[in-house]
């Protein structure tokens, strides 16, 4: 049935370099998730997660997984201070990654280099399965991932600088499927700034599909942020898989504002007692460009909270898709669950769906979700322009408002100015 | 505090008390489902040519669809051919005087006021039971404001081009895998036509039951309401307590034309099984709604207490321009009932409005889940929607579960979705409490006033019928 997309990678499965692959013994696990990924092919319209956004196109592209040396210009980087670590095209990219001067307790390499060592449980996270029809990315990174980030920050350990993982897209001649496996832990109490960015230094229409594991240990704060800001005509797919133990702290904020299409999977697990996640995020789908973002929230031990706060902005062809999914598990009694997601509709042509989702199976919680989807405020609107504003600087201002929450959200003064800053360049295209 | 726990044992041991069985002789169709038995059950019915090709392209369709498996329910496999398609009563009655006085007997026991009742409370009645209409009251009244009001059979053969102009126009044939076994089976249900400018001048009224043992009940009822005109539609059902699970697949159209009004208001007190999870109807229910004209306005009510599992969406079309749709439920779930219900709003035409307030109550080991869809077409400029649902836990093994889907293509329309859930709050107890009340009082008290949106909606009949039933369903449910 699916044909080209999965053909591709099946025929260049074989050429990977051999060593790599069975590098800590995961050749096994490598064999099972591809033949899984073929067997069940890419989710069609009928799968319920998958049923607003279609793979159709993605599925008769093919793309070379094969990595693609590319030059970068370095300027690309200048706003993001070290430390950092750069792949581009999925390749670890050593002249532009600054590893060093590292605080103690901070370890930070990437995966092809753990790999080369074989260590085993250094690696471990490669060896999991990935059991539903749907989960054919995560498969398909199960099978290629032969690069990523290992950042681990030790029990007690306070990180002050923020520590920034750099995928960037540059044109190679021709598509590539890049697959990056990431894994972040923290020690108890740590503490960690972590800044994730999917960037293009060139034009190109590669798939990325990128996959974090994330463990919080007992009583460790992970502020989290994720720039999607890849080439309109690239195709991003990524999950984060986050597990939170008790007193875990997890504060994350996505910005999706590139890419054609781009599907981002947040789960997290509140595996502890007193295990909070607070998430926000702003989808800004403008030109032709379709985000989808899906979180999966799981309450599985009592006295968890979760906060939710998504904001949609649909311009031009654009869509926006959002799925807020909560689970409270039996058990899970004095859990706090709260989610947001607000939409502005700002062209005939765009769409918005959102479905937040609650599944409760215990009895002493407060769960509580709110959607909309409406426009500017016509008063507000006026209201400024009587103040001599222009529309458009009205209308951006007027939408920056909206944003705003999100980006609140950040700790660190320096990348929230960063961030902030990513999405004011973006705003005015939108909003005007 | 000894009288309250003997108060509760009672309560809990409390018979559901529309579970009798009526000892009348019944005319049936050997269980089974194949073209033959279509053609006999349409046969029975006297039925013209294109009814029973109609069922049986039904029929056909029904075969290649497979069992729906997306809602959040355990449903155990269905024998299609376990179930009889045709059972009556056997004497036929000519007209109300000729009922067996037993069938009325058994209307007197569930309160409906089917004869001279009727005419104190002024509601026109169209009784079914098991597959066929039993008699409807009122006939004259109605006829005089041109109002028509009889069994689907009878408008079958009476009113064949109303029937054949609107069966099937909201609910085609294969909307969905009930609604096509619906097609192909159903046995009765009600007519009602209002024609231009009348305003219906009683309310009407079905009361379903399920006598027959081994039986499923497919009732077929179709409501059209001509420009500007109005009508309200009560349906209550109830069946009689038994170990094994009986089906019940509906479907409901209701079609109204430019500034006609139809409200559909429904007490579902199906047997739910006992508190092992026992017997107790499947209701696996289609109704919709279709606002064809400019300001037509369709509301639906809904108190589902009863029925093992429930699997009911009904839900407007808001074709016309201005055209208004509104859903307001109570569902219940306790013991181990099942309850995935909700509705649908579309809207087409410009300046369309619907609003849905749905409360979901999950007791003991009841799972209950609001699944609804808001889709705003890029043809529907100012469309505006609201939904409230609330879901109120008690007990420590029940759930509740939200699915809302929002769809909007239209940069001027405004939704707005919220949902809360939360137990009945130790505070709000504890005050009640304190002023004298029992528990179940309390309790009682403050899920009554959970509702209060939802049952403010509700004719004041219906309204205290509801609130009584509510009781009674959730009796043993605290404590």
């Amino acid at each position: 049935m699916s044909a080209t997309l999965l053909q591709s990678l099946e025929q260049a499965y074989a050429q990977l370099p051999p060593a790599a692959m069975q590098a800590g013994r995961l050749g096994e696990a490598r064999r099972a998730s591809l033949a899984a990924a073929l067997a069940d092919g890419l989710p069609g319209a009928r799968a319920e997660r998958w049923r607003h956004t279609s793979l159709r196109a993605l599925e008769r592209r093919a793309f070379s997984p094969l990595p693609a040396t590319a030059t970068v210009d370095p300027a690309v980087l200048a706003a993001i201070p070290a430390p950092r670590i750069v792949f581009v095209n999925g390749v670890f990219a050593p002249q532009l990654s600054q590893l060093k001067d590292l605080p103690e307790g901070v370890s930070l390499q990437p995966l092809s280099q753990a790999l080369q060592q074989g260590d085993v449980r250094e690696v471990e996270f490669l060896a999991r399965r990935f059991d539903a029809a749907d989960e054919t990315f995560a498969r398909l990174n199960a099978a290629f991932a032969l690069d990523g980030l290992l950042l681990r920050v030790a029990a007690g350990v306070h990180c002050t600088q923020p520590v920034a993982l750099v995928m960037l897209g540059a044109a190679a001649g021709g598509d590539h499927a890049v697959h990056l496996r990431h894994c972040v832990e923290l020690g108890e109490d740590a503490r960690l700034t972590f800044c994730e960015y999917q960037l293009a230094a060139s034009p190109q229409a590669h798939l990325l599909n990128s996959f974090a594991h994330l463990h919080l240990r007992r009583g460790a704060r992970l502020d989290h942020v994720r720039v999607q800001g890849e080439d309109a005509g690239a195709t991003v797919m990524t999950r984060s898989d986050a597990v939170l133990g008790s007193e875990a702290d997890y504060r994350r904020t996505d910005l999706e504002l590139g890419a054609g299409l781009s599907r981002h999977e947040l789960n997290v697990s509140l595996f502890g007692q007193h295990a909070r996640v607070a998430a926000a995020g702003v989808l800004l789908a403008d030109g032709r460009r379709h985000l989808d973002t899906r979180l999966n929230i799981d309450h599985v031990a009592r006295d968890t909270a979760c906060d939710l706060t998504w904001r949609g902005l649909g311009a031009d062809r654009g869509r926006v898709v959002f799925h807020g999914g909560i689970l409270i598990r039996a058990g899970a009694d004095g859990t706090a669950a709260q989610l947001s997601n607000k939409n502005l509709l700002l062209s005939a042509n765009a769409e918005i769906d959102t479905q937040p989702v609650l599944e409760i199976h215990a009895d002493e919680v407060q769960a509580a979700h709110g959607a909309t989807v409406g426009q500017l405020d016509d008063t507000a609107l006026f209201y400024l322009r009587s103040r001599g504003l222009p529309e458009s600087v009205a209308r951006t201002l007027l939408t920056r408002a909206f944003c705003r929450v999100v980006l609140d959200g950040i700790a660190d003064a320096g990348v929230r100015e960063r961030t902030d800053g990513l999405l004011d360049a973006r705003l005015p295209q939108v909003a005007a | 505090m000894a009288t309250e726990r003997n108060d509760i044992e009672n309560a809990l041991n409390r018979r559901y008390e529309a579970g009798f069985v009526t000892d009348i002789e019944t005319e049936y169709l050997p269980p089974g489902l194949s073209e033959d038995v279509i053609r006999q059950l349409s046969a029975k019915k006297n039925e013209p040519q294109w009814m029973t090709d109609w069922r049986l392209k039904a029929y056909r369709h029904w075969l290649t669809m497979p069992v729906p498996e997306w809602a959040k329910l355990r449903i155990g496999p269905i024998d299609f051919q376990a179930i009889s398609y045709y059972a009556a009563p056997k004497a036929r009655p000519k007209s109300l005087d000729d009922v067996d006085p037993k069938l009325l007997e058994t209307y007197d026991k569930l309160g409906v006021p089917l004869h001279e009742r009727a005419k104190l409370a002024g509601v026109a009645v169209d009784a079914v039971f098991d597959s066929v209409s039993v008699g409807t009251t009122f006939r004259k009244e109605l006829a005089e404001a041109g109002v028509i009001f009889c069994s689907m059979s009878e408008a079958i053969r009476e009113h064949a081009e109303l029937v054949q102009q609107y069966l099937g126009s909201v609910v085609p044939v294969g909307d969905n895998y009930f609604a096509a076994l619906n097609s192909a089976v159903f046995s009765d249900g009600s007519f009602v036509f209002i024609p231009k400018g009348v305003r219906c001048p009683m309310e009407l009224s079905t009361y379903f039951r399920i006598n027959a043992m081994n039986t499923g009940q497919f009732e077929r009822t179709l409501i059209v309401a001509e420009d500007a005109s109005y009508v309200s539609y009560l349906e209550g059902c109830t069946a009689p307590q038994r170990d094994e699970n009986q089906l019940h697949a509906a479907v409901v159209e209701l079609v109204a034309l430019a500034d006609a009004q139809i409200k559909y208001s429904t007490v579902q007190n199906w047997y739910p099984g006992d508190e092992n999870g026992v017997g107790g109807i499947y209701n696996f229910v289609t109704k919709r709604g279709d606002c064809r004209g400019a300001r037509s306005k369709i509301s639906w009510t809904q108190v589902e207490t009863g029925s093992a599992i429930t699997w009911k969406y009904p839900s407007c079309v808001l074709r016309g321009d201005d055209s208004t749709g509104e859903f307001y439920s109570v569902a219940l779930t306790h013991h181990a009932q099942q309850a995935d219900t909700g509705t649908k709003m579309i809207h087409i035409g410009r300046n369309t409005k619907s609003k849905i307030i749905s409360k979901g109550i999950s007791a003991g080991r009841g799972q209950n889940s609001y699944r609804g869809l808001v889709k705003v077409e890029k043809s529907a400029e100012g469309a505006r929607n609201y939904t409230q649902c609330d879901s109120l836990l008690i007990g420590k093994k029940c759930g509740a579960h939200t699915f809302p889907y929002i769809e909007v293509k239209h940069p001027r329309a405004i939704v707005e979705h919220e949902a809360t859930t939360s137990k009945i709050s130790d505070d709000q107890l504890f005050y009640c409490r304190s002023r004298g009340l029992g528990e179940e009082d309390a309790v009682s008290m403050i899920v009554d006033g959970f509702c209060k949106q939802v049952f403010k909606e509700l004719p004041m009949e219906f309204a205290v019928e509801a609130k009584k039933l509510l009781e009674v369903s959730l009796e043993g449910a605290v404590g």
